[in-house]
């Protein structure tokens, strides 16, 4: 999308008063969204994105702009101006840049760009007729396909200059249940970075017949409980407790600002032994996957805590620079329009050793959380929350009545040592994480997990 | 017309689109955008940015299709257009799909004083003026209490935009508008335990923040909560900060779409001329609120903005209408179509949305609460509300209240009710109404709530 000179001129024209890096980013992204309600394709909506971010570091401070064009006129404009808010003795010599190319190392089969619309509402519509059929009691049923083809073009003053594109396709089904003028939902998503083969074993119905089933067995639901109870934590989206009872407060943006519970915690023992806990990009088709993160960096497996022992934060360029750890290719962006933060990709407990069903055995009263409606976290203080969506009463170690949608909410590092068992069932959910508010595509995942004790935000006294 | 403003591409993507389909519409926005973020007095982040887009809407007989470029050369703007084609054949042919024209309009005149909705100066403003200002609210808050440790948050964000409708039934307008918005996180500490806590200012320039003010209300949501512990599970009466109730507010507001209740998915589904609250509460979508951040003089497919009731003494009166809803339901547009930018095709939703306030001072709120929380922030409102069955669980923290004061600070705790509910169960209204950005405008003045559910040990 550029030509390498071009690009060194642009990287020395940002540092020509000096700083410690200057990078460009440049993004195409095309994107499809279709959605479906009311038995009817309401929305079918395609966008076309192209621009450049340029970024320059100086000490601690980031200069970013972007703008919406790739002009060289106007890129070098940009770079000029964005070079003049620096005035540092600091040089950097801009490396040489070695062109590297790198392809999403998994085989993408069947593209959006090849998919034609119609096609893609076929699907939606299989879905809503699925889950429609599924009961009579189904009022509504939403269902929305969206798709994304991004190319990216990253050079830096460290010597990158790299290309790299990838694809993702998500389906999310949204149904709606009424009883006796109770209204109950269901949800169930499905993502992968991916082309459309995601449907070869998957279908569209498979998703929406099971939101279909979560929101008519919550038309029975009782009240949820109130107070502190033992939770047994369902396999995939489960892992949300991870990601906000921890995964935030690892991100190393959160420890230079001494905003995190876990700062000054390496080699130190802040889980329950069973807990091993990873962060890995890498991982092919996964929802948060990528071959390089938003600075060009290629990222590998980075285990967190192993057997209750931190042992890594997850870093961008800025933070591991500042703090010394350890580079983990996890500076992520939005868009060209967004400075990269550290971030999490597909994060997720690994799998133990304990038996599911035996894990809702061990307790006497108490909650089967099955699936999540997402959560939120104060990393500075580590208290935390998350939605049940799906849940369940457990009496005398079986599963019983259906309880109402309720918040869970616990301390990060209380939490973590209160997790007693950990399944052999480890399993994936794809969904999206939103801070400094830039939104992008996370994978969450765990094997079913037993929390101790857990306050549980029901009505019932 | 100066060439390559928005204006001049969305009359260009006019006439290529008319080539293809007669009946179209043209969003554009274009937008300048300074960020500053501000970490122990150094500049943590600085950012830069102009931006420019397009959003296109075709209709072919009842059937509508979209697309949205950012770049604006001819051939990708044809490319956008072929590409908001073929999404309009795929689509569901609906009748009720046609531009909107002035019948549709329930408001019809231009009441907003379009001079009110940006600040003249706020081109005059440098780039060190605002990081300036910035660093003064950081050392502000840091000089105000020493239990302060930590801004962990200092953002200005400051954004001029020009808004352009062009549709092929005539219509072509557009507006300018100005916004500054600054945020400050707190973490405070003392021995035994940590709290945070966070304040902003919205304005349509710089000079409006009253930054002593805004460095004061976050240092006390943070420090006052400190040595907070849960408390035992029970039912009590809440008096819920505007932080609180503006939210909640935000999530009626989602369910008095008229979009939500056409598609079953509103609890306020019938409900039309029924009493919803106890007390004769009135609630307002009014766009064309004088110093409103969300005021405007047209909505997002052009419809004349305007002032509505939505609860009349308690009463549920109407709810919010684009075109296509009003026409689905017989009704006119009461303006209420948005979009999140020129990305999005055109949805239902609010503009300056709230609660009247009452007379109440939050101080004889308290001091008539025997046993009660003062809910003073709730944190999950996106995973804890589902608008749709109406079900309330979130995560609080606050204060006691304990024989009219206000006593030992809580957390970890979680409120629960459901939508009804918490209306029938709100006992009083503050004085105090406080508006917050988050798309839209909400606000609410500080609620008394009583008999709900707190959830602890």
């Amino acid at each position: 999308m550029i030509k390498l000179s071009l690009a060194k001129k642009i990287l020395n024209i940002l540092l020509k008063n000096g700083g410690d890096f200057s990078e460009i980013f440049i993004q195409k992204r095309i994107a499809n969204s279709l959605s479906l309600e009311d038995r009817k394709l309401e929305n079918a909506s395609s966008g076309f994105e192209l621009g450049c971010g340029l970024r320059l570091i100086r000490g601690d401070s980031t200069f970013f702009a972007y703008i919406d064009s790739l002009t060289e006129e106007k890129i070098l404009n940009a770079a000029k101006i964005l070079g003049s808010a620096v005035n540092s003795s600091s040089e950097v010599k801009v490396l040489d840049l070695a062109q590297r190319k790198l392809e999403q190392r998994w085989i993408i089969k069947d593209p959006p760009s090849k998919k034609k619309q119609a096609a893609k509402k076929e699907m939606l519509l299989k879905a809503d007729s699925c889950a429609r059929e599924y009961s009579g009691s189904i009022i509504q049923v939403t269902g929305s396909l969206s798709d994304i083809e991004n190319e990216e073009f990253i050079a830096s003053s460290e010597g990158l200059f790299i290309q790299n594109s990838s694809v993702k396709v998500f389906l999310a089904v949204n149904v709606v249940a009424e009883k006796k003028g109770q209204i109950r939902t269901g949800y169930k998503s499905f993502g992968k970075t991916s082309g459309y083969e995601i449907f070869d074993n998957t279908s569209p119905e498979d998703i929406s017949l099971r939101a279909a089933i979560i929101a008519v067995k919550m038309l029975d639901a009782v009240n949820a409980p109130a107070g502190a109870f033992p939770v047994v934590i369902g396999p995939a989206f489960g892992g949300v407790i991870f990601h906000e009872a921890c995964g935030h407060g690892l991100e190393a943006d959160a420890i230079i600002k001494d905003a995190s519970v876990f700062k000054d915690r390496l080699n130190k023992k802040i889980a329950n032994s069973r807990v091993t806990a990873i962060d890995n990009p890498s991982m092919p088709y996964h929802w948060g996957s990528y071959t390089a993160d938003g600075e060009g960096y290629p990222p590998g497996e980075n285990i967190l805590i192993e057997n209750g022992v931190l042992v890594n934060y997850i870093t961008d360029y800025k933070s591991a620079k500042k703090t010394g750890f350890k580079r983990t290719g996890n500076g992520r962006r939005q868009s060209y329009r967004d400075i990269p933060l550290p971030r999490m990709s597909n994060t997720y407990i690994a799998c133990g050793n304990d038996n599911p069903d035996d894990i809702i055995k061990s307790v006497s009263r108490g909650i089967y959380a099955k699936e999540f409606s997402g959560g939120q976290v104060d990393p500075a203080t580590g208290d935390f929350v998350f939605g049940i969506s799906e849940g369940y009463l457990i009496i005398n170690g079986v599963i019983a009545e259906p309880v109402k949608g309720a918040t869970l909410i616990g301390n990060g590092p209380r939490i973590l040592k209160k997790i007693e068992y950990v399944g052999n069932n480890l399993d994936f959910a794809p969904g999206f994480c939103g801070k400094a508010g830039q939104s992008i595509a996370n994978e969450v995942g765990q094997p079913t997990i037993l929390v101790s004790s857990m306050t549980v935000g029901g009505t019932s006294v | 017309m100066v060439k390559e403003n928005i204006t001049y591409y969305c009359k260009k993507a006019c006439s290529l689109t008319g080539k293809k389909v007669s009946e179209y519409e043209v969003y554009g926005a274009e937008s300048t955008h300074n960020e500053a973020e501000i970490f122990n007095g150094n500049i943590e982040s600085l950012s830069f940015s102009g931006e420019k887009g397009i959003g296109i809407r075709v209709f072919k007989k009842g059937k509508t299709g979209y697309a949205y470029t950012s770049n604006l050369e001819e051939n990708e703007i044809i490319a956008c257009i072929d590409k908001a084609v073929e999404n309009a054949d795929i689509s569901t042919c609906d009748i009720y799909n046609y531009l909107p024209s002035p019948k549709d309009y329930l408001y019809s005149g231009d009441t907003v004083n379009r001079k009110t909705l940006f600040s003249d100066n706020f081109e005059s403003f440098t780039i060190e003026q605002k990081i300036e200002l910035a660093k003064k609210l950081e050392s502000c808050a840091k000089s105000i209490d020493k239990r302060v440790s930590a801004v962990s948050d200092l953002i200005y964000d400051d954004v001029c935009s020009d808004t352009v409708i062009m549709n092929s039934n005539g219509f072509d307008d557009s507006y300018k508008s100005t916004s500054a918005f600054i945020y400050i996180g707190i973490i405070s500490r003392d021995n035994s335990d940590t709290s945070t806590g966070d304040y902003f200012g919205y304005e349509r320039d710089l000079s409006f923040f009253k930054i002593e003010e805004i460095a004061e209300m976050a240092v006390k949501r943070s420090t006052s909560l400190l040595g907070a512990k849960k408390i035992k599970s029970g039912k009590m009466d809440l008096l819920l900060h505007p932080f609180v109730s503006a939210q909640l507010l935000q999530v009626l507001a989602g369910i008095l779409a008229a979009d939500s209740v056409q598609k079953g998915k509103s609890i306020f589904k019938g409900h039309l001329g029924k009493k919803i609250f106890a007390l004769d509460i009135n609630i307002i979508d009014d766009g064309t609120l004088e110093k409103g951040l969300s005021s405007k003089p047209f909505d997002a497919e052009g419809v004349p903005k305007g002032r509505t009731v939505v609860f009349e003494n308690g009463i549920l009166q109407t709810y919010l209408y684009n075109t296509y809803t009003a026409r689905k339901d017989s009704r006119l547009s009461t303006g209420n179509s948005v979009r999140a930018s020129y990305k999005s095709p055109p949805q239902t939703g609010i503009s300056n949305f709230y609660l009247e306030a009452g007379k109440t001072t939050v101080d004889d709120m308290i001091a008539k609460t025997d046993k009660g929380f003062y809910v003073t922030d709730i944190i999950g409102v996106h995973s804890g509300i589902n608008p749709i069955s109406g079900q309330i669980s979130v995560g609080a923290k606050g204060l006691l209240i304990e024989k009219g004061s206000l006593t030992v600070p809580v957390k970890e705790v979680t409120i629960a009710t459901d939508i009804f509910s918490f209306c029938k169960s709100i006992t009083d209204t503050g004085n105090d109404l406080k508006f917050f950005p988050s798309g839209g405008y909400a606000g609410s003045p500080s609620l008394l709530v009583e008999d709900i559910t707190v959830s602890g040990n």
